[in-house]
């Protein structure tokens, strides 16, 4: 299994396509963001080594990409979950009750703190700061999409679709998700693998 | 540029349009703290350190640093206003300050702890706890940083940026839980890191060389030149108790502007080192002065070419000048070889000088990796690109720091064809119409090219685009030697004895030598034998360097010789009387006396500068 | 689609909004068809010169949707259209003010009124590319942004020859990463270059020297998706709306303890009782306003009594507050505010860059005395804390208006509040009972 590619932690295809990003900018340094999208949408999350890839794809230094990525909420250092709740507490969710509902998702996924992935490697949560849908307060994002006028009951809903259990917008629900649960400080490297072994894991589309 | 007339607390003063408000009150003597700003760093308004009134403008605090004065613009530093919203900003300063000052290197020469005690609160009023980081941090292995004791001012990150081109110092995160990082904990590498310790407000950047090793109270300081390279950049040398123990840069407008390299701020502990050769010796056997001194007589007279003399790149001026009084007379004939130094000739006429780089729209760099060969000129260049909209050539066979601009227009040539790439720039596109100055500075390859065939390339290119040179001269004293005449490049294979001022050959000692005399400062394989006469460092020597652009420079011992140390040029003065010379100087000012009478530089050089204003 | 909770439909006042609802608004055609979708785009194009739009913009008198509130109109004419070079439009839809919700309802409802308006500032100031910077976790209003304007550029209502006329516009879009920062504008520019978003010192301001150094018009999605009205009615008419100094409509985001929280046009001037009582049809039963946030939580509050201020920017400057960003958020009167300006403060602390001192530090020294007065641990030394940090972060002291924000929350909720935050630094009690949440 020995390539070219097999020292880099980001595949051949994504570098390729980060090294197309500067063209696109007036300045060639604009791409560092939509490259580091490309790089954690490959690997949940983004490690050292992945930013030194990119950094290296987009002729920067890695410390700077470092500087970049640490500063913006949305770029994680740490694993995640496939799913995670992105639960708004500002004042208008909080003044309807999100930190209750913050409470029920931690309590249903089972982890106690954002950087901790549920024993299935399926959920991870955060508290967020508004997400600007304050009108159906309470809310979050999750999978890329926003849910509102969140109850418990509309958590436990959603958790159970995303484990299979229940169908998701009226399609046809998978089975139940049986692969084996991901150690939670596992960096989820090896996705083409891992796909190969569970095609339900498949990464959420945006 | 016109001049401005504003009043500063009641006081009148005129400056130069474009002046900051913090710069025109600095000239008459006011103080307005700051930490961000850095007369050398692009202005960025962070720490809000700066804070006055002003009219006309809002009424409210303004930042001094960011601010240009204008026509009858009335400063208040003291309102109460202004008094009340820079103590806060100390407060806030000080909120998660360790307040570690007794253990702290910075102590007593610290910003921080200056505009507390002159802008502060005069009680504390800090509760609670305070912020904790995993601290000290070792940035590289002369650095080390405690992010608790950083006020984030980002000097040192925008130093990185904006003067090295680096980016290997960053911050990380944001708001309270920003921090200053080496990337990914790597080493800094860079040659010009050591910047950060001086530009650093507060002890949150610290030599790791001089950590916990004495107060800044319990130094003397002398303003001296860096020994290092043939830039000779200013510094500050700090002794104490016969220990050269920090040095620090000290700012020369015309050649460093404030900055020095690690080559220069590090590389010292020779000085103190417990082996450092204190008597002379022959073959291993302690000696008089009188006696060594005949010894290396006896053993190097009259030998013609079969002797060998090795000189150092940082001999001085008056050393090179008793040299050639010896070379001339009673050693006539002998081999000559300097080391450290290029193969480029001496120069015909003026060279351009360091400054002028600002001034020039084209700058091309030809066979030279300038950051390691002449370390601050190299930042001179990148300051004239990123700051001044410069455009740059670079002529080199492999990749430079220079290439981290995207501007920056890279021939690699193959080695040895330097001269035929730069007889092709004459109709670049970029030296068509440069649009003002060009500067051309060469090297030569470290041997890689004909020397003589590109500095004609390079001196015909100067006057198709109407340029000026500077031939890079590595050697710290290159340019003197070769005006005295003693920068030697004969080969010294075969000669019988050899004369060693300063360290043995780079090469070695060619086999066929028999005795040796050298004058150096440390005990080294192959004295066994010899006629070791105990040499000054640095940091004792007195003299004058020429530097690359040819203005002689003074060199202050900052460590006092510890007797029987002698100064070189003494001990040449004794081995000249030996050979039968007669060298009778009472001391170096006659000596520099006697060659102003015939100045070994032809050249007009500017008077030396030694002081500048003092880093803020 | 989720049910549309605010303005739509005709109503007097409804300047943005009178469309909303349609059927497929979204789509060029219905926008084209039912709303009279970029007529204002083919007027501009061609039956004026690109000065008379911007003086139809100042006549309007049209101010900046995204806090500040800046003459629009003024602000377009800063930027030298001769001179030479690339001039940008760059479009801050980084909408993360707390209890704001009206670019994401703009977006998702029309999204080519927004493509048409920034078409026609475009032309005006003499840009030929606009960005759009949209906040990363928009997902939805980013995907039909960029659905809107690949329809647009199909129809080569955008491209090289805009309508067939002989000036290329473009828009392209750029996606923020999560930080609040990034609504200041210069925090903006950094991040659409690639860098930390940590505001820039000004001068040069973005006008002379914005986006990768260029000339740049800087501007707030409901700002821009004002100008097609103002282009097709005329500015006069639009200054006939509102007060004089602050004419027009503008949408109000109503949150919090409301029956019916949503997204209002309400005509300036208005008072907030009408558009808290009647609009988001007031306090659940049994309950009362207590206090509000007039203007995202960054103005400062107005307390039940002051209901019948007028939600023009004059009228909330005379009542210590601002317009801000049109976030009206409403508490009543179960819940805490010392609770609830610790959690502003969190916010603040979060998403302070760490540029500048009194910001970094005191946003989160506040956090922390908060934090001390909630764990029931207060006294008047953290009462004197708390306003102290007020007013180091406020007036001048910090580079951008985040540091003033948090300022205002402590200051303005100290000053309306004073006994509740009394009874819990001093007497350890929260005056409502409000049970402590986790966080």
């Amino acid at each position: 299994m020995k390539s070219p590619q097999a020292q880099s932690v980001l595949s051949s295809h994504v570098l390729e396509e980060i090294k197309e990003l500067p063209a696109r900018y007036p300045h060639p340094r604009s791409a560092v963001m939509p490259a580091l999208d490309l790089a954690q949408e490959e690997l949940g999350y983004l490690t050292p080594e992945a930013m030194s890839e990119v950094a290296q794809a987009l002729d920067l230094d890695p410390g700077y990409v470092e500087g970049v990525a640490t500063f913006y909420s949305l770029f994680h250092l740490s694993p995640v979950g496939k799913h995670r709740f992105y639960v708004c507490t500002n004042l208008s969710c909080m003044l309807r009750g999100a930190y209750e509902i913050v409470d029920h998702v931690k309590k249903s996924i089972g982890v106690t703190a954002p950087d901790v992935v549920s024993a299935d490697g399926l959920f991870s949560y955060e508290e967020v700061e508004c997400l600007g849908a304050c009108e159906f307060a309470p809310m979050m994002r999750l999978d890329h999409r926003y849910h509102y006028d969140l109850t418990a009951e509309r958590i436990d809903q959603l958790i159970a679709e995303r484990k299979g259990l229940l169908s998701v917008h009226g399609e046809v629900a998978a089975k139940p998700a049986a692969g084996p649960p991901t150690a939670p400080k596992k960096p989820r490297a090896a996705r083409k693998k891992k796909k190969a072994e569970s095609p339900t894991k498949s990464e959420p589309s945006p | 540029m016109p001049d401005i007339n504003l009043t500063i607390d009641g006081r009148k003063v005129t400056v130069p349009a474009g002046t900051l408000i913090v710069e025109a009150a600095k000239t008459i003597g006011i103080e307005i703290p700051v930490f961000c700003y850095h007369h050398k760093l692009d202005t960025v308004g962070a720490c809000r350190m700066c804070l006055v009134d002003f009219s006309p403008g809002p009424p409210r605090p303004q930042t001094a640093c960011t601010t240009p004065v204008s026509e009858g613009m009335v400063v208040r530093t003291q309102s109460a206003m202004a008094v009340q919203a820079r103590a806060d900003i100390l407060e806030f300063e000080l909120a998660n300050h360790p307040l570690d000052c007794p253990v702290c290197d910075k102590g007593g020469e610290c910003p921080l702890q200056d505009f507390t005690f002159r802008h502060g609160y005069p009680t504390s009023r800090i509760d609670g706890p305070r912020l904790h980081f995993k601290k000290p941090i070792p940035l590289s292995e002369r650095i080390a940083l405690d992010r608790e004791r950083c006020v984030l001012c980002y000097r040192c990150t925008r130093y990185y940026d904006e003067i090295a081109w680096e980016q290997e110092l960053t911050t990380d995160e944001r708001g309270v839980q920003s921090f200053i990082t080496n990337q990914f904990d790597q080493p800094l590498q860079s040659i010009f890191s050591g910047n950060i310790i001086d530009l650093c407000p507060v002890g949150a950047l610290t030599s790791r060389v001089w950590r916990f090793e004495s107060r800044p109270w319990d130094m003397t300081h002398t303003e001296t030149i860096c020994s290092k390279c043939s830039v000779g950049c200013s510094m500050t040398q700090w002794e104490r108790r016969g220990q050269l123990v920090r040095i620090t840069s000290h700012e020369n407008d015309d050649i460093d502007e404030g900055w020095i390299c690690d080559r220069g701020r590090f590389d010292y502990t020779d000085v103190n080192d417990d082996s450092r050769l204190r008597t002379p010796t022959v073959a291993g056997r302690k000696s008089t002065w009188a006696d060594a001194i005949s010894s290396v007589a006896v053993g190097i007279k009259g030998k013609g070419a079969r002797l060998g003399v090795s000189l150092p790149q940082d001999i001085t001026n008056e050393e090179a000048f008793l040299f050639r009084r010896i070379l001339d007379g009673p050693l006539k004939g002998a081999k000559v070889k300097m080391h450290g130094r290029t193969a480029i000739p001496a120069p015909a006429g003026p060279t351009m000088r360091i400054k002028d780089i600002d001034d020039a729209r084209v700058i091309v760099v030809v066979a030279s990796d300038i950051e390691n060969d002449v370390p601050i000129i190299d930042l001179r260049v990148k300051k004239a690109v990123s700051k001044r909209g410069a455009r740059l050539i670079v002529v080199y066979p492999e990749g430079v720091d220079l290439d981290r601009h995207p501007g920056t227009v890279h021939i690699r040539n193959a080695p040895g064809s330097a001269a035929a790439e730069v007889r092709k720039l004459a109709s670049h596109e970029l030296l068509k119409d440069p649009g003002g100055p060009v500067a051309i500075l060469f090297g030569d390859g470290r041997g890689s090219e004909d020397i003589n065939e590109l500095a004609v390339a390079c001196g015909d290119l100067a006057e198709k685009v109407g340029g000026q040179e500077l031939p890079l001269y590595r050697g710290t004293n290159e340019r003197g030697a070769l005006a005295a005449g003693v920068a030697g490049w004969d080969n010294l294979d075969g000669v019988e004895a050899l004369l060693c001022w300063g360290p043995p050959p780079t090469a070695g000692v060619p086999k066929s030598v028999k005795f040796i005399a050298a004058w150096d400062h440390l005990p080294r394989a192959g004295y066994e034998n010899a006629v070791v006469l105990p040499a000054t460092t640095f940091a004792e020597r007195q003299g004058s360097y020429t530097n690359v652009e040819g203005t002689v420079q003074f060199l202050r011992p900052a460590v006092r010789i510890q007797p029987p140390l002698k100064e070189g040029w003494d001990v040449l003065c004794e081995l000249g009387t030996a050979l039968g010379l007669h060298l009778d100087y009472p001391g170096i000012f006659p000596i520099q006396r006697e060659m102003a009478v015939q100045p070994p530089d032809p050249n007009p050089a500017p008077p030396p500068v030694l002081v500048g204003p003092a880093h803020p | 689609m989720p049910e549309l909770r605010g303005s739509h439909g005709d109503q007097a006042q409804h300047v943005l909004t009178r469309w909303f609802g349609t059927p497929d608004l979204h789509k060029l055609g219905v926008y084209e068809s039912k709303s009279g979708g970029y007529s204002a785009l083919r007027k501009a194009l061609f039956d004026m010169a690109p000065a008379d739009i911007t003086n139809e913009v100042k006549t309007s008198g049209l101010r900046g949707r995204g806090g500040a509130g800046f003459a629009t109109g003024t602000k377009w004419s800063f930027i030298n259209r001769d001179a030479p070079g690339p001039k940008y439009v760059v479009v801050n839809a980084d909408e993360s003010e707390p209890g704001t919700a009206k670019d994401r309802y703009i977006l998702e409802n029309s999204p080519h009124m927004v493509v048409e308006g920034i078409l026609i500032a475009a032309y005006a100031v003499g840009a030929n590319q606009a960005w759009v910077y949209i906040r990363g976790e928009y997902d939805e209003p980013h995907r039909m942004l960029i659905e809107a304007i690949e329809e647009a550029r199909a129809k080569a209502y955008l491209g090289s020859r805009p309508m067939g006329k002989d000036y290329p516009l473009d828009i392209r879009l750029y996606r923020g990463h999560g930080a609040y920062i990034c609504g200041e504008e210069t925090a903006l520019l950094e991040s659409l270059e690639g860098k930390r978003a940590q505001p820039r010192s000004r001068p040069p301001f973005p006008a002379v020297k914005g986006a990768w150094g260029r000339p740049t018009l800087l501007n707030n999605i409901e700002t821009l998706a004002t100008v097609p009205w103002i282009i097709t009615n005329g500015g006069a008419a639009y200054a006939r709306l509102g007060t004089d100094k602050s004419p027009g409509t503008r949408l109000l985001t109503v949150s919090g303890n409301v029956r019916k929280p949503g997204v209002y046009e309400v005509e300036l001037g208005a008072t907030f009782r009408h558009v808290i009582m009647e609009l988001a049809g007031g306090p659940l039963e049994g309950r009362s306003v207590k206090v509000f946030w007039p203007g995202g939580s960054s103005a400062p509050v107005l307390p039940e009594s002051m209901l019948d201020t007028p939600t023009d920017m004059e009228a909330l400057a005379a009542a210590r507050s601002m317009g801000g960003s049109g976030g009206v958020i409403v508490m009543d009167d179960s819940h805490c505010i010392v609770r609830a300006a610790h959690r502003l403060l969190q916010f603040y602390a979060h998403e302070s860059c760490g540029k500048c001192t009194p910001c970094r530090v005191g946003q989160d020294w506040a956090v922390r005395t908060y934090e001390r007065i909630l764990a029931n641990e207060g006294s008047q030394v953290e009462l004197d804390i708390l306003q102290r940090v007020s007013d180091g972060l406020q007036n001048g002291r910090c580079l951008c208006g985040l540091g003033d924000s948090g300022g205002w929350v402590i200051d303005s909720t100290l000053r309306h509040f004073r006994d509740e935050y009394e009874d819990h630094a001093l007497r350890h009690r929260c005056s409502v009972g409000e049970v402590a949440v986790s966080a």
